[in-house]
């Protein structure tokens, strides 16, 4: 909302700066966004005359000006095609700033001649678009007149942010009242006159639906003159950013920006028989003042004739019946629209108009009639012509919202102690009227402050009147914890993840949750994740996967020139819109170069054993303890077939996957580079919360440490962990490990053949182990893998 | 009397000569090994008695002990003269590069898990609720109905599902997840809820996705006084400062009444922001006391229990408080800006240690 400090105070009588009014304003909740001194911003522009004109000698397009600012004669080069001799403009001297562009006016040479100061177009004042041409003065004005002065400029412009409950503040008579309230001054009540009418309106008016229109007021005006608007009323709308239009529709915009009500005129004699307001009817089309076709339907609130409609209440009125300057009669309306029905239309429609603002938020019902007393007065006194009667159709009901409070109750809100007398003050400076029996504050709200209809309501207002920075300060520290954990397991899993996997070398990315549905069949239902309003083609769904949006990183910072990527991402990904069907996963890419080549190493690059690394470590990490990790092939489509694994925890649910991104995939994401990635689904992690901080018993031996060497040939297809396993289970006791130290596949070995090499390690708990000890647990590790695996031990 | 003097000499003499630990050995040898000079005379005392026996026993001890002595200190001299000739031919060239080790945390991780150590340590729980929310608990229940002029204010960003005859929305906000913790938990309660939140409007200042943090305190006694010295706490622990200007302004929102907007002080030095002192303002978050209406639709008797609530974006605070220019590079996914900006896997924030 934007008003200026002049217009303000012919509603407010203050001693106060204008900083203090500024201060009040945010305090009381009318946030100043900006400030504009455009008396200061102006000041430098005066009036001056062109006296000469003619062509620049070095440009066809450039002219040279004499022009005339008072004190002195000067020449200014100008390249504006509708200059010409004896023209009144605005002459902008050397010094001075152009506000549009913030450029500061020099002495230069243009093209070879000498110019000095410029002469202005309205854009380059910032006062509108317009920059066809420079600005063309009344003949009238006098040289060397402060500019700012005929543009009504010199003034302070005031832009508050309005909240949707204070649509009290739409207008500057309810700004300056609740400065008032707050002690900045004294309400000034505009002297209107009440014209009675000389006659009956000619137009009957009809409710049929009162839900959406409970009052509807119309005056009738005949032989009006429907000029320009007059200076002042034109410097008003130019001051806060509107463009005067004719004096009709000028007084409606004074009276909405004023009074906070909108009102309506349309071309009498372009209505046919009387005005209904009535719902629309399903497929009837209105053309309305923004020149664009409406289609209506039933429900939304229209104002028509007995042939058509001419508007749509409480918004905007149509092409049909808008004024021009032959207008003659006029009808004048001031209605009472529904809330909801205008919010409901409007957005259907998505028309957004000042009178939809105001009526959607609530308008105070006593400014039905005031609005048609003011803007009667104006239209009188601008337009000439007379008067009827006004007709009204409906009810003006007052409803006043009561609420019972007492000071207990806001004191007990506030924090700090308030008093019935203190309470009371703050209620009647804001106009609500009260009466006490006992300890119950009655409280009888203003028509205009709809928003007021519970007792946190009259909290907020006694704080705001008091000011906030009134609130003392309360320690929040509680003597005994209300709360056991402050992060349940689930939380601490993701945070405990995320700390490890940076800790091993990823870089940590947060990506949109959105991504593109093009190439993500893959990784689930498209259908089932559609965005119906996204921001963009390409973030039209929620992201089935992690992988596509770490995979555009991927190639974004490809581009960057990275060729090493440890990247991951900590988040959730969804299998349909559904609320419940969102899942926490991490997800974790390696890829490309892994160690550089230098003086040191050779070049290598990350394969799947990187990642699957990776991932178990950080199951141990998550999952410390007894458990059984196992590996097979059974992984989604998104990974390569023979390059990948899946991870499950003691042979029930699969928590994870690792292994190379499918080629398929990758080409579709136009990435050349092995991919290998591993995902672990932390929900599907067991949620076990430690139930003691008890370590399991550590049992030491200081026997001797023997370790044994076996190498054997088995079929390629039969998996190295089988050699590991068979060994393993040999003696539980004494094998302490068995670990692959060499894999070796050669044709010299047989037709689809493989070596495993492991090293077993075998302690006693109870003595140093013999010779034949160890032979005998030798030939029993022989005899055990060679029988799982089908292999041979090689010797 | 044998006098031993002419042993001595030749002692002195042969310990003179030593190059290595070869010269040692052989000296060794030569006074007392098996058949060494001094060995040899040892044996002879045998032969000698009484007075003439003890002292020369003890001269012989005494130059036995001599020798010894001499052994140890040419060793250890000629052992450390070898080792510094090794370490003379042992240098690396120390400037050679190395490689660093760690990846690195994203600032929104960093702020959350910052936020959330401050509100711990206050006793405030970490509660959650899903990114798709249904449209009653993302507004209505919250007090704001469906024609109510703060929904738009939010563009929203709707899904296909429903619930209860309603499109199921993006939360625009992390308040619902107060709905969701009170319908699950009776006061006293206090809680925060940091996430992911998303309005369709995408610009310079504007991110489809950014993050929230709500925090919700409900008991019989919270009011504005406890709101203020909430926020002070956590504001000043947060931007680790102790001087924090901070200004309360009277604001709407729907589910909270009265509702306040706060503000922090700060100055520009340079490029730096300054938080906490000065005379210009920075808007940092929204609060309010809950509304009757909210605690009446989760079944919380509004006229025994009260409280306050309050919400803060995590990018805002990031940028302000790590001097982030640009709110969209957070999720640009640009490496430069990942290690730059990232933190340390270590560097967890703890109240006891340091916060960042």
């Amino acid at each position: 909302m934007r008003f200026s400090y002049s217009w303000l105070t012919e509603h407010l009588k203050t001693n106060a700066h204008f900083e203090e009014i500024e201060k009040k304003l945010t305090s009381i909740g009318l946030e100043v966004e900006d400030i504009q001194d455009t008396g200061k911003a102006y000041q430098d522009f005066i009036v001056g005359q062109v006296l000469e004109e003619k062509k620049h000698p070095n440009a066809d397009k450039l002219k040279l000006c004499k022009v005339d600012i008072g004190k002195e004669k000067v020449d200014v080069v100008c390249g504006a095609p509708n200059v010409e001799k004896g023209m009144k403009v605005v002459y902008a001297p050397v010094g001075s700033t152009i506000p549009v562009n913030q450029m500061k006016i020099k002495a230069a040479k243009i093209r070879g001649v000498e110019s000095y100061g410029m002469m202005c177009s309205e854009y380059e004042l910032g006062i509108s678009n317009e920059h066809d041409g420079i600005i063309r003065l009344e003949e009238k004005e006098t040289i060397g007149r402060s500019f700012s002065e005929i543009y009504g400029l010199n003034d302070i412009v005031i832009e508050i942010g309005i909240t949707p409950n204070r649509q009290d503040c739409l207008g500057v008579k309810g700004i300056a009242r609740d400065l008032a309230s707050a002690g900045m001054g004294e309400l000034l009540e505009r002297k209107i006159s009440r014209e009675k009418g000389s006659f009956k309106s000619p137009i009957k008016i009809e409710i049929q639906d009162n839900k959406i229109c409970s009052a509807f007021a119309g005056r009738y005006f005949r032989n009006v003159k429907n000029t320009e608007s007059p200076e002042w009323l034109k410097n008003k709308l130019k001051s806060i950013g509107l463009r005067p239009i004719s004096a009709l529709v000028d007084i409606t915009n004074f009276v909405m920006y004023d009074e906070n009500r909108p009102l309506h005129v349309y071309d009498a004699d372009k209505i046919d028989g009387k005005i209904i307001v009535r719902s629309a009817n399903d497929g009837e089309s209105f053309l309305a003042l923004d020149e664009k076709d409406y289609h209506l339907k039933n429900g939304m609130c229209v104002i028509a004739d007995e042939k058509k409609v001419l508007g749509l209440g409480g918004i905007m009125g149509g092409e049909s019946t808008g004024c021009s300057t032959e207008t003659k009669n006029v009808l004048l309306e001031s209605a009472l629209f529904d809330e909801i029905n205008t919010a409901k239309t409007g957005r259907n429609l998505s028309i957004l108009s000042d009178a939809r603002y105001r009526f959607e938020r609530g308008i105070d019902p006593n400014s039905t009639l005031k609005g048609i007393d003011l803007a009667t007065q104006l239209i009188l006194e601008i337009c000439g012509g007379e008067c009827s009667e006004v007709e009204l159709a409906g009810n003006i009901k007052e409803n006043k919202n009561e609420v019972s409070t007492s000071s207990s109750y806001i004191s007990r809100r506030l924090g700090f102690e308030v008093s019935d007398k203190e309470l009371i003050s703050i209620l009647s400076s804001l106009g609500i009227e009260t009466s006490q029996t006992g300890d119950v504050i009655k409280c009888l709200i203003p028509s205009w402050r709809q928003d007021i209809n519970g007792e946190a309501d009259i909290s907020e207002e006694v704080i705001r009147i008091k000011g906030y920075e009134n609130i003392p300060t309360s320690n929040i520290r509680l003597k005994s914890k209300i709360n056991k954990n402050i992060l349940n397991y689930a939380q601490k899993k993701l945070m405990k993840a995320r700390h490890f996997i940076a800790s091993i070398e990823y870089d940590e990315l947060v990506t949109f949750s959105f991504t593109d549905s093009k190439n993500c069949e893959v990784f689930g239902d498209i259908n089932k994740l559609k965005i119906v309003n996204p921001i963009s083609e390409d973030l039209d769904i929620l992201r089935p996967n992690l992988l596509p949006n770490l995979l555009q990183a991927i190639k974004k910072n490809k581009n960057r020139n990275f060729d090493s990527f440890s990247i991951f991402e900590i988040g959730s990904q969804y299998r349909s819109t559904s609320p419940e069907d969102q899942l926490n996963v991490a997800c974790g890419i390696k890829s490309g170069i892994k160690t550089e080549k230098s003086w040191k190493n050779i070049q290598t690059e990350f394969d799947i054993y990187d990642v699957k690394q990776d991932l178990t470590s950080l199951i141990d990490y998550l999952m410390p303890g007894n458990k059984k990790i196992s590996v097979s092939n059974d992984c989604p489509s998104w990974y390569h077939p023979g390059r990948s694994g899946s991870i499950k925890i003691n042979n029930s649910v699969i928590a994870g996957y690792f292994g190379e991104l499918h080629p398929r995939v990758a080409s579709q994401f136009k990435i050349k580079n092995k991919i290998n990635i591993f995902e672990l689904y932390l929900d599907e992690l067991p949620n076990t919360e430690k139930k003691t901080t008890n370590k399991p018993v550590l049992n030491l031996s200081d026997f001797q440490i023997v370790t044994r060497d076996f190498a054997f040939v088995i079929d390629k297809k039969v998996k190295s962990e089988e050699v590991v396993t068979s060994a393993f289970k040999v003696d539980k006791e004494l094998i302490r490990n068995v670990e692959i130290f060499d894999l070796f596949e050669d044709d010299s070995l047989g037709k689809d053949k493989k070596s495993i090499a492991i090293k077993v390690t075998l302690q006693s708990n109870e003595k140093t182990l013999a010779e034949n000890d160890i032979s005998e647990i030798s030939s029993k590790i022989i005899e055990s893998v060679e029988k799982s695996t089908s292999g041979t031990v090689r010797s | 009397m044998k006098d031993f003097r002419e042993l001595e000499t030749e002692i002195k003499k042969a310990s003179d000569k030593f190059t290595n630990i070869e010269s040692i050995n052989e000296f060794r040898i030569k006074f007392l090994g098996k058949k060494g000079i001094i060995s040899l005379e040892m044996k002879e005392l045998a032969s000698l008695s009484g007075d003439e026996r003890k002292q020369h026993a003890e001269k012989l001890n005494k130059i036995k002990d001599t020798v010894l002595e001499i052994i140890a200190s040419k060793t250890e001299e000629l052992n450390s003269e070898e080792l510094e000739k090794k370490l003379n031919s042992e240098t690396l060239d120390i400037t050679l590069s190395t490689s660093k080790s760690y990846g690195t945390i994203h600032p929104i991780s960093q702020v959350i898990e910052e936020v959330i150590t401050i509100f711990g340590d206050l006793d405030f729980f970490v509660a959650e609720g899903p990114e798709v929310e249904t449209d009653y608990n993302n507004f209505t229940a919250l007090n704001t109905s469906e024609h109510h002029p703060a929904r738009q204010m939010h563009d929203t960003f709707y899904v296909e599902t429903e619930t209860d005859g309603m499109p199921n929305v993006l939360r625009t906000h992390t308040s619902p997840v107060q709905i969701r913790s009170m319908l699950k938990q009776k006061p006293p309660i206090r809680l925060i809820a940091p996430g992911k939140t998303f309005r369709c409007d995408n610009d310079q200042t504007h991110s489809p996705m950014f993050h929230q943090v709500e925090g919700l305190v409900i008991d019989q006694e919270s009011n504005m006084s406890h709101l203020k010295g909430c926020l002070e706490i956590f504001l000043k622990t947060f931007f680790e400062t102790d001087k924090l200007n901070m200004r309360f302004r009277p604001s709407h929102f729907p589910f909270t009444e009265p509702s306040a907007e706060v503000d922090i002080g700060y100055t520009k030095k340079g490029n730096q922001l300054i938080i906490g002192e000065g005379e210009d303002w920075l808007e940092i978050l929204g609060c309010g006391m809950v509304h009757p209406n909210v605690l009446e639709n989760v079944n919380i008797n509004s006229n025994e229990y009260q409280g306050y609530a309050f919400g803060m974006g995590i990018e805002r605070l990031a940028m302000l408080k790590y001097g982030i220019s640009d709110l969209r590079t957070f999720f640009d996914s640009d490496l430069r800006w990942n290690k730059h900006y990232g933190f340390s896997p270590l560097n967890i924030p703890s109240i006891i240690g340091d916060l960042s």
